[in-house]
């Protein structure tokens, strides 16, 4: 396992994680922007635009950059998130160069104007997708209601209207700005040559031009709100939680998702014994989500909407000791044996272990080995989990519910 | 390097599998039974699927939380599962804990505690995931279309049924589990960084003496197939259609899996392309290919805003009729590439391989290399797709739409 980095000139950084034994490689552009960059005028321009990326480039329809993929057996995709844009694939080792060309052509799309309004169809019904999962809706709300009058607020779909608004030239300002060289990594990782990889990056990436972006990241500690969403076309109620926590670039990260393991693991955890295993909820789950300049302990709970009282009472009261005592040394070891396990399997594939490779580099600018990451998790010790707890209040919860009740 | 498995036939009917991978820390394992939701007795429809919960609340001399506890420790990220014909217990963690998660998992399987007072929560949990379907309207068009179109009960929804749930005692449960959780055509699978001597000895001296008889055969009846509409005040209309397809242990297998990677098998398939790409009708559409022991289906879902689903539902049936008349040798490349990188790609998941590994020795009683399967792959041509459309030609669906309004489906 080798790790090599550069930067071409025009401020596109390169870092690859290089495995000649593994049996495919995948690649990835990560772009640091999403809808927490996003003006109210343009809300849901980012993940419109990943879908408008594989809409074709000057040298490619919407039709062949699909056929490009497909010819490679490439198994790829596009995610966007608050704050990250991802575009990635993976394929066998062959065709590294042909997978570069094409993802590369289409990080410079040519937006047509008939494709955008095409895609405009696409978009609204994956709105109304989402509107039909109120276990996403409950957490959409939650962020809008966690972080109010912060960036992190905004939803990453938008809205209906907000889409039907958007006008093409909207979004390619907001190209422009955000796809900016300076703002873009490409990842590498798993049996991949790092010098063709450098070398054809600048054929294809090193004439984007610089523009300067700037990202608002203001801190934040949660409005501490509570919203309850009435509808009565749903059948559970959904429950969320938010406190805040450590942010990204913080060494406590590894403290913090352990705390997160301990207390909401859906086996074995706190949540677990006073929830899930009385059966008051069929879900309760509890993790820790590190973000730009902030972070934020995440609990999620599905239950009858007669027993909803109890189950938030039940939490909080949890959420209350665990405050108060933090963990024990035999939860500490089950969370760090879940912990490395789950970080050993999900990075075995080379497509696993390109998000850790790349959100790393994006979120601290650094590189971390696998078992290096298993080794700080281990080094994190319970008095770390303590003072976490101690400084992040996991009990000053902003919350959201949607469901049957018209009051928790 | 060719793929070494390994096969051990236990007296009583277990198969142990086995695959060594180079280069993982992590080992999977899984064991099948033939317990699925297919045997549940009519009154006691959900019955597998709370005994896989039930089978974890304690176990040996272990209460609930100890059991835990053990597995927790051991780094087991593990999973209970139940489809039609099997009941499911996977798990995987570092290959060095394998040998200690396997002795725990002996206990579940053999020596479960199944107390009174753990029943309740699991009848109550499965409960709550039968109604929380309702809030997860894709995934129950899909049950619910599986249920109509397999004969009945191999397709049952495995939540079961609401009131032979609030009727399931513990007392039945453990009764109907006597007879039917057994190692009777049962088949415990590990790959990755396994010592295949060890666990074989290992697995043999904890399973190798255990005795139960198997449960019979389901009797099936056709299924309740043809159109059905379920009116749900939802955003978009769920469409679910299904039809018939060659089984995963048939020879024509590999023609079957090259016409549903034409239809859906990526951004270029037919049906991406002419759904979403070039009519901009809904976000989601694909056809996925799912098999029993001895029937199997083509299964094709897609949801759009209501105004535009019977367009969807149109272009969707077109699509699925349409591949018969003609297949590009562009598209057969295509796919040919596309299932052969895939191959590639699930040989270096433990999990992935794990779970191949079962359904292969399942459905056609011997475990296929990657070589094998590639070749089989690439031997198959356009004409033998093309022949085996039209002797499972896409037509006689079974149909489950979910939303506002029904659709013209003749």
């Amino acid at each position: 396992m080798e790790f090599r980095q550069t930067q071409l000139d025009n401020g596109l950084t390169v870092v690859c994680e290089i495995n000649p034994e593994a049996a495919s490689m995948a690649m990835g552009f990560f772009v640091r922007t999403g809808s927490r960059d996003e003006t109210p005028e343009v809300a849901g321009v980012s993940h419109f635009l990943e879908h408008m990326m594989f809409k074709g480039t000057d040298k490619r329809s919407a039709a062949e950059v699909n056929l490009a993929f497909d010819r490679l057996g490439a198994q790829y995709n596009a995610s966007t998130s608050e704050e990250n844009t991802i575009y990635y694939g993976a394929v066998l080792p062959e065709f590294q160069a042909d997978l570069l060309d094409v993802l590369g052509d289409m990080m410079r799309p040519a937006l047509r104007g008939g494709d955008f309004d095409m895609e405009k169809n696409v978009i609204i019904d994956e709105i109304a997708r989402y509107e039909d999962m109120p276990s996403f809706k409950v957490f959409e709300k939650l962020m809008a209601v966690h972080f109010a009058g912060h960036p992190l607020a905004n939803s990453v779909l938008g809205t209906t209207e907000s889409i039907t608004a958007l006008r093409r030239e909207q979004m390619q300002t907001y190209f422009d700005q955000q796809y900016s060289p300076g703002n873009v990594t490409l990842v590498g990782v798993g049996a991949l040559d790092f010098d063709a990889f450098v070398a054809q990056a600048k054929r294809l990436c090193g004439s984007w031009r610089p523009f300067d972006v700037h990202r608002r990241r203001p801190p934040c500690r949660g409005s501490g709100a509570t919203k309850v969403i009435a509808d009565p076309k749903v059948v559970r109620q959904h429950v969320a939680m938010m406190s805040a926590a450590p942010p990204g670039d913080d060494e406590d990260r590894f403290a913090a998702q352990l705390a997160a393991t301990v207390f909401g693991d859906v086996t074995g955890s706190r949540l677990y014994y006073a929830l899930v295993d009385p059966a008051l909820v069929d879900e309760a789950h509890c993790s820790y989500e590190a973000m730009d300049a902030t972070g934020a302990f995440i609990t999620t709970l599905s239950c009858d909407p007669e027993r909803a009282r109890q189950v938030v009472d039940v939490t909080l009261a949890e959420m209350a000791a665990f405050v108060k005592d933090g963990p024990t040394p035999g939860e500490m070891d089950a969370a760090r044996n879940k912990l490395a396990s789950i970080i050993t399997v999900k990075g075995e594939v080379p497509m696993g272990r390109l998000v850790s490779v790349g959100l790393e580099w994006v979120y601290r600018r650094d590189y971390i080995p696998m078992g290096e990451q298993i080794d700080r998790l281990f080094g994190a010790t319970l008095e770390q989990v303590r003072d976490v707890l101690a400084r992040y209040d996991l009990r000053a919860v902003s919350t959201t519910a949607l469901g049957p009740l018209e009051t928790l | 390097m060719p793929e070494e498995f390994y096969r051990e036939a236990l007296p009583n009917g277990i198969t142990l599998l086995g695959q060594r991978m180079e280069g993982v820390a992590s080992a999977a394992m899984t064991f099948v039974a033939r317990a699925g939701s297919a045997y549940d007795p009519a009154a006691m429809a959900g019955a597998a699927t709370v005994a896989s919960e039930w089978c974890l609340r304690g176990a040996g001399s272990r209460d609930t939380r100890a059991l835990n506890d053990a597995l927790d420790a051991l780094g087991c990220q593990h999973h209970e599962g139940v489809q039609s014909e099997h009941i499911q217990f996977s798990c995987v963690q570092l290959g060095r804990n394998l040998a200690a998660v396997m002795r725990l998992y002996a206990d579940i399987l053999r020596r479960p505690t199944l107390a009174d007072n753990t029943f309740d929560p699991c009848r109550d949990l499965i409960a709550q995931d039968l109604v929380g379907l309702e809030d997860e309207p894709a995934r129950h068009c899909n049950i619910l279309l599986r249920e109509r179109f397999f004969p009945w009960p191999l397709g049952r929804n495995p939540y079961g049924q609401s009131e032979a749930l609030q009727a399931m005692t513990a007392g039945a449960l453990r009764e109907h589990l006597r007879g039917h959780l057994s190692p009777g055509g049962a088949i415990l699978a590990v790959a990755g960084e396994v010592d295949w001597n060890a666990f074989r000895d290992l697995a043999g001296g904890l399973l190798g003496d255990w005795k139960a008889p198997s449960g019979a055969p389901p009797k099936t009846t056709p299924g309740h197939t043809g159109t059905t509409h379920m009116t749900k005040d939802s955003a978009q209309t769920h469409i679910g259609l299904a039809h018939k397809a060659v089984p995963a242990g048939d020879d024509r297998y590999y023609a079957a899996h090259m016409a549903q990677m034409v239809l859906s098998g990526g951004m270029s398939s037919r049906l991406f392309s002419e759904v979403r790409e070039k009519r901009g009708l809904a976000y989601h559409v694909s056809t996925r290919y799912y098999s029993l022991h001895d029937h199997a289906g083509f299964f094709t879902y897609a949801a759009a805003p209501p105004a535009r689903a019977q367009e969807t539902f149109d272009v969707t049936v077109g699509e699925l009729v349409r591949l018969a008349e003609g297949i590009t040798a562009e598209e057969m490349h295509r796919a040919v590439v596309q299932l052969k990188s895939a191959l590639v790609m699930q040989g270096e998941s433990t999990m992935a391989r794990v779970n191949a590994m079962a359904a292969d020795w399942y459905h056609t009683g011997r475990l296929r290399s990657l070589d094998e399967i590639s070749r089989r792959i690439e031997q198959t041509r356009v004409e033998d797709v093309l022949a085996y459309l039209r002797e499972f030609p896409a037509g006689d669906f079974t149909v489950l739409t979910l939303g506002p309004e029904a659709l013209r489906t003749e």
